[in-house]
């Protein structure tokens, strides 16, 4: 388990308080609480149809929400995507949707759209380099890709601007058990430089291994919150992800 | 109707009735001033009353196309000019020997109606824009064509119209003939909006998968509409021939498709009153604020660009006093399961739907991958799964909108085709579905009324005409659909704009127009999702109630202690395939399971 | 007569070509046709002819200002018409939204200009014996605009960001959005640059096609024709059919006569929709339910 998780939580990165989102009247989420440390990794953890993809979209400003989202100290809870990301908060969207149509590396480059050009270079090529065998193929087509590595493609994306907190949305899906591996690994990477990762996942085990701590959500409130070093984690997640102990959260 | 939920009812009726003179009042009015305009004595009058009235025996056929079905026909001015040319030049014997005029008329209206159909057809395929798009290059053509076929048209020069002989001879006598075929599109295209079609055509505007699902064929409907209007539009053209005694293809412009259009959305989409107001107005404004005349045009399309930006309701929305009355706060849905004895046919035995071996892809994904399921009556058959794993889509295959690659599927043992979803109504499959698809702009009831649309019995022209077997339809119908309501717990909402309701209470509308079948199968497609913990063990104990009067259930669910507390059997996807079928104390226990849950 | 039908039918299809442009230049930043294609090379030609015959302007500033005009409608119809519909729930409503902007301007237009087709000047002074003057310079202008237009948006697309910017929005607005691209700003600037396409469209045809406000309607179907048959949001399709309609048009006008060449094309018109939706070389449509 890793233990680098920062002490003190004076000032967190993210800190978002009761956060309601939905699509249109179906309300999705209810009053989410929820912060992220610098240079922390989080999991976001919890069934289908819980609300997690949706809590990304009202994080990162592409679903309309109300509430409050502090990122950096700064009251973002009116912004929109193009000013989170401004600021450093990137969400990789779930379904590795890059522009099939545009190059591997314009892809990356469009992720750093309004950049000065030499510099949109260096951060292009600092991307690739996570994924070598993307870089390979960085004037081809993303149609050519395969899932897994689209999936690459997106998350490299997600690095052009050196995020200071990086939202994934489930970033494994369509991917080899290998594959998975070097994305989580990236994620890792990205934690030892310095960037916090909020990171959906399916595979428990594995998100619980690369994260310092989790947050369970169903029925679109947060059920659980804990480190990932805590004993008895997965039986309080099955818990929570059955149902059987929804109303009372448990305790962090 | 039960005493206990009587006072709600009671004051709804109420409401209804008296909405229902002042209906009837206006038209009363509006008939009593159409009959009595003559007395003023003055032809001027005479002369854009007559127009008004050829404008709207047009835009009454339009306004079921545009206002009832959605179709965004902007060219419709072309069955003007089919109308208005085919009347004259038959009348003049341009064509052959020389038509009675009454005959050249109703050649007219037939013209249109032909046109009208091959118009209309593309409508069946295409989306709004390529469809109007169609109906404008129509009106294009149709001028070209009137411009340049010289020997019947008379081409830029024009010909003359024709003059109706008694009894509706020119002056007075010409006003009442408009005065009367006013009146009767008037009175066929309310029937027809107030019939099963009417409700047909405004769920195929809003909500066309529902429709579908609900047993109603739009291609069918909509050629109905589309030759009702087109009629109706040639009609007019014939009566616009004489009225304007010369007719050249400059008289047809474009701009009188716009003021047809505007009229529509003005008076409000659904409505009939409201588009008869809007085409009186909009015909006799530009008469009495003569500087206008230059610019009506422009003041037409700015109207049109503030109805569409602000009140895409039109007037109908606004004077809708009713619905904006408030409704009562904390609303409780309250099922009646008792009722559902009534609902439901529980003699007729058991059946079974049986799908083997499944396949279907999207692109390369494969979305399912050799699925077997058997759905069997008076039971509630769970299928859950992790997101993507194939629930919606087996659902989806068996009301008929997806085409798997192989495998078979059986009702009883007879193969079941795998397209038309709109036969499903008559397998009396229902279903609801993930985001509740409801038309927002009619009544609760009209919404559930739509569920029973294949269990009506009058034809498109008995209704037109209300017929007995049509009003005995429509009673029948209203019956069976305040019994569902009554059944979920929402009669007392029953004549509420539907758009007005909380989410939850939708998913139980969907449940109550799907009982209208009286469904051997019911599919539920996440009914739990954005429900309260109370609503959702309600909505629970409905589902097994259900299943107990008979019905076969398939419920596609993520609430995991829904599934275990109500269902029978229950089948776990996963990537398209079956990971464990069984009891739901089996599927607790099953290790593999809870790891694709958990993903372990 | 072949060299007459090939000639006007090549530069009758170029001035088609280029509205089918405008529409997908548009489409593919907002998923919304707008009527104002036709509206856009109308004014081309009546703006043209106002600025150059009427208030003697110099050829070379009367085309940079109809330009300039052109995507300032351009930016208004995006404000007005576009981004208050993609807003609401009906967003089928821009059909209505684009095509009221449109009368608007047309009308203004008929009471402003008048309803009259007005002859448009020579733009280029050539000496009918030259090399150039051997084909008219109405049936090479299009052409060239064409060609022109054609080439600048490879480049745009091909070989700068804020082009690659414009496909990616066409392609998936959310995930650019999520992205963080400006979409408000590159929609903005599609429909300046849709705004300049179409009234190029309209000033090179305008010597063949006169300054006539009944061009609005002429070219707003028949520019579209080439889009239905090429598939919405494709450059090539838009250029191959417009061109193919054009000269398709002019042989059966010549052959068999205007009614004919009317009722063919937009027989043609349907029967491709309806057998293919979207498109001669279109893919199939997204899934329903």
């Amino acid at each position: 388990m890793p233990t680098s998780a920062p002490n003190a939580m004076v000032e967190p990165l993210l800190k978002i308080s009761g956060l309601s989102a939905g699509y249109g009247k179906i309300g999705v989420l209810n009053g989410i609480d929820l912060t992220v440390g610098a240079g922390e990794i989080v999991a976001l953890l919890g069934p289908n149809g819980a609300g997690k993809s949706t809590l990304l979209k009202a994080i990162s400003g592409l679903l309309p929400r109300t509430g409050t989202v502090i990122f950096g100290g700064r009251d973002m809870s009116k912004a929109g995507p193009r000013e989170a990301v401004n600021a450093g908060l990137v969400h990789v969207v779930e379904g590795h949707r890059v522009f099939t149509q545009l190059s591997v590396h314009d892809n990356i480059m469009l992720a750093g759209y309004g950049m000065r050009g030499a510099e949109l270079a260096a951060r292009v090529e600092e991307a690739l380099a996570f994924f070598p065998e993307i870089a390979e193929k960085r004037n081809d087509r993303a149609v050519t890709l395969s899932g897994g590595q689209q999936q690459m493609l997106a998350v490299a994306q997600g690095l052009v601007r050196k995020p200071r907190l990086l939202m994934l949305d489930e970033p494994s899906a369509g991917l080899s058990p290998v594959l998975v591996d070097r994305v989580l690994a990236a994620a890792a990477q990205l934690r030892d430089a310095g960037t916090a990762v909020l990171l959906v996942e399916q595979l428990i085990e594995k998100a619980l291994k690369l994260a310092d701590r989790v947050y369970a959500l169903a029925r679109g409130s947060i059920v659980l919150e804990a480190r990932t070093n805590e004993d008895d984690l997965p039986n309080r997640l099955e818990h929570a992800y059955f149902g059987q102990d929804v109303s009372a959260p448990l305790a962090s | 109707m039960t005493d206990t939920a009587a006072s709600a009812p009671a004051r709804a009726g109420a409401t209804s009735w008296l909405g229902k003179l002042e209906g009837k009042l206006s038209w009363i009015l509006l008939g009593l001033a159409g009959l009595a305009l003559p007395l003023l004595d003055d032809n001027y009058i005479g002369v854009i009353a007559q127009r008004a009235y050829i404008y709207w025996i047009l835009s009454a056929g339009l306004n079921l196309v545009v206002g009832y079905a959605g179709q965004i026909a902007i060219g419709w001015v072309s069955m003007l000019t089919l109308g208005a040319y085919t009347t004259a030049a038959l009348a003049a014997g341009r064509v052959g020997t020389e038509w009675h005029p009454y005959l050249a008329l109703a050649a007219g209206g037939v013209m249109g109606a032909v046109f009208g159909v091959i118009v209309g057809l593309p409508a069946l395929r295409l989306r709004t824009f390529y469809f109007a798009m169609t109906t404008l290059g129509f009106a294009t053509i149709v001028t070209q064509v009137a411009l340049a076929w010289k020997d019947v048209t008379g081409g830029g020069v024009g010909t003359p119209g024709p003059t109706f002989p008694w009894p509706f001879e020119p002056g007075w006598g010409f006003y009442y003939f408009c005065f009367i075929l006013a009146a009767l599109a008037t009175w066929m295209t309310a029937n027809i909006g107030s019939s099963r079609y009417g409700r047909a055509l405004v769920a195929i505007r809003d909500t066309e998968v529902a429709a579908e699902a609900s047993g109603i064929a739009k291609p069918k409907l909509l050629m109905m509409v589309f030759l009702l209007a087109g009629a109706l539009g040639g009609v007019a053209g014939g009566l616009f021939a004489s009225l304007q005694s010369y007719i050249t293809p400059d008289a047809f412009t474009f701009e009188m498709s716009v003021l047809f259009f505007i009229a529509i959305l003005i008076g409000g989409r659904g409505s009939i009153l409201g588009p008869v107001l809007g085409t009186i107005i909009l015909t006799a404004l530009p008469e009495f604020a003569a500087p206008l005349v230059q610019w009506s045009t422009f003041l037409y399309a700015v109207l049109l660009l503030a109805i569409v930006l602000l009140v895409p309701g039109g007037i109908a929305d606004m004077l809708d006093f009713k619905n904006r009355r408030p409704l009562t706060q904390h609303r409780e849905i309250v099922p009646r399961t008792e009722l559902l004895k009534r609902a439901l046919d529980r003699t007729d035995g058991k059946h079974s739907i049986v799908l083997k071996d499944i396949a279907l892809h999207f692109g390369g994904v494969r979305a399912i991958d050799g699925l077997d399921l058997e759905i069997r009556s008076g039971e509630v058959h769970g299928l859950i799964g992790p997101n993507g794993s194939g629930k919606t889509t087996t659902l989806n295959v068996i009301s008929g909108y997806y085409k798997p690659k192989t495998g078979t599927m059986k009702l009883d043992g007879a193969d079941m085709p795998f397209d038309q979803p709109h036969a499903r109504a008559s397998y009396r499959i229902a279903r609801t579905f993930q985001t509740p698809r409801i038309v927002g702009a009619a009544s609760v009831l009209e919404n559930v009324m739509i569920g029973g649309t294949v269990h009506g019995q009058a034809t498109f022209t008995e209704a037109m005409l209300s017929l007995p077997r049509n009003r005995r339809d429509e009673k029948l119908l209203r019956q069976a659909a305040m019994q569902a309501l009554a059944t979920v717990g929402l009669e007392s909402l029953a004549d509420v704009r539907a758009d007005r309701l909380q989410h939850s209470e939708l998913r139980f509308i969907e449940i109550a127009r799907a009982l209208m079948l009286r469904p051997a199968f019911l599919m539920l497609d996440e009914p739990a999702a954005g429900l309260s913990t109370e609503e959702i063990k309600r909505l629970g104990a409905l589902i097994k109630a259900i299943s107990r009067e008979g019905a076969g259930v398939l419920l596609v669910e993520h609430h995991a202690d829904l599934i275990f507390d109500i269902c029978d059997r229950v089948t776990v996807l996963n990537l398209g395939k079956e990971l464990a079928a069984g009891t739901p104390a089996e599927i607790r226990a099953h290790r593999e399971v809870v790891s694709a849950y958990l993903g372990a | 007569m072949l060299q007459s039908i090939i000639s006007y039918g090549l530069a009758v299809g170029a001035v088609y070509a280029l509205i089918g442009i405008t529409y997908n230049v548009m489409f593919s930043a907002s998923r919304v046709f707008s009527f104002t294609a036709g509206m856009l090379g109308m004014l081309g030609g009546v703006l043209g002819a106002l600025f150059i015959n009427k208030w003697g302007m110099n050829a070379v500033l009367g085309f940079v200002l109809v330009l300039g005009c052109g995507a300032v409608l351009g930016l208004v119809t995006e404000i007005l018409t576009v981004r208050p519909v993609l807003k609401s729930i009906e967003q089928h409503l821009y059909v209505l939204s684009t095509l009221a902007f449109a009368l608007m301007i047309q009308q203004v237009t008929a009471i402003e200009y008048g309803t009259e087709a007005y002859p448009f000047p020579v733009l280029i002074p050539i000496d009918a014996n030259s090399m150039l003057g051997i084909v008219d310079q109405k049936f090479w202008l299009p052409v060239l605009a064409c060609i022109v237009t054609i080439a600048g948006l490879e480049f745009l697309y091909r070989r700068t960001l804020i082009g690659r910017a414009f496909l990616a929005i066409a392609e998936d607005s959310y995930a650019a959005r999520a992205l963080g691209l400006p979409e408000t700003r590159l929609r903005l600037a599609s429909y300046a640059l849709a705004g300049i396409i179409g009234t190029l469209a309209g000033f090179t045809g305008a010597q063949m096609l006169l300054a006539f406000i009944g061009n609005q309607a002429i070219l707003n179907f028949y520019g579209f024709v080439p889009v239905a048959l090429g598939g919405m949001g494709s450059n090539r399709g838009a250029v191959i059919g417009g061109l193919a309609l054009g000269i398709f048009q002019q042989a059966a006008n010549f052959l068999v006569g205007g009614i004919f060449a009317a009722v063919a094309v937009f027989a043609v018109f349907i029967v491709v929709l309806l057998l293919r939706p979207e498109g001669l070389a279109g893919s199939a449509a997204a899934r329903r339910v």
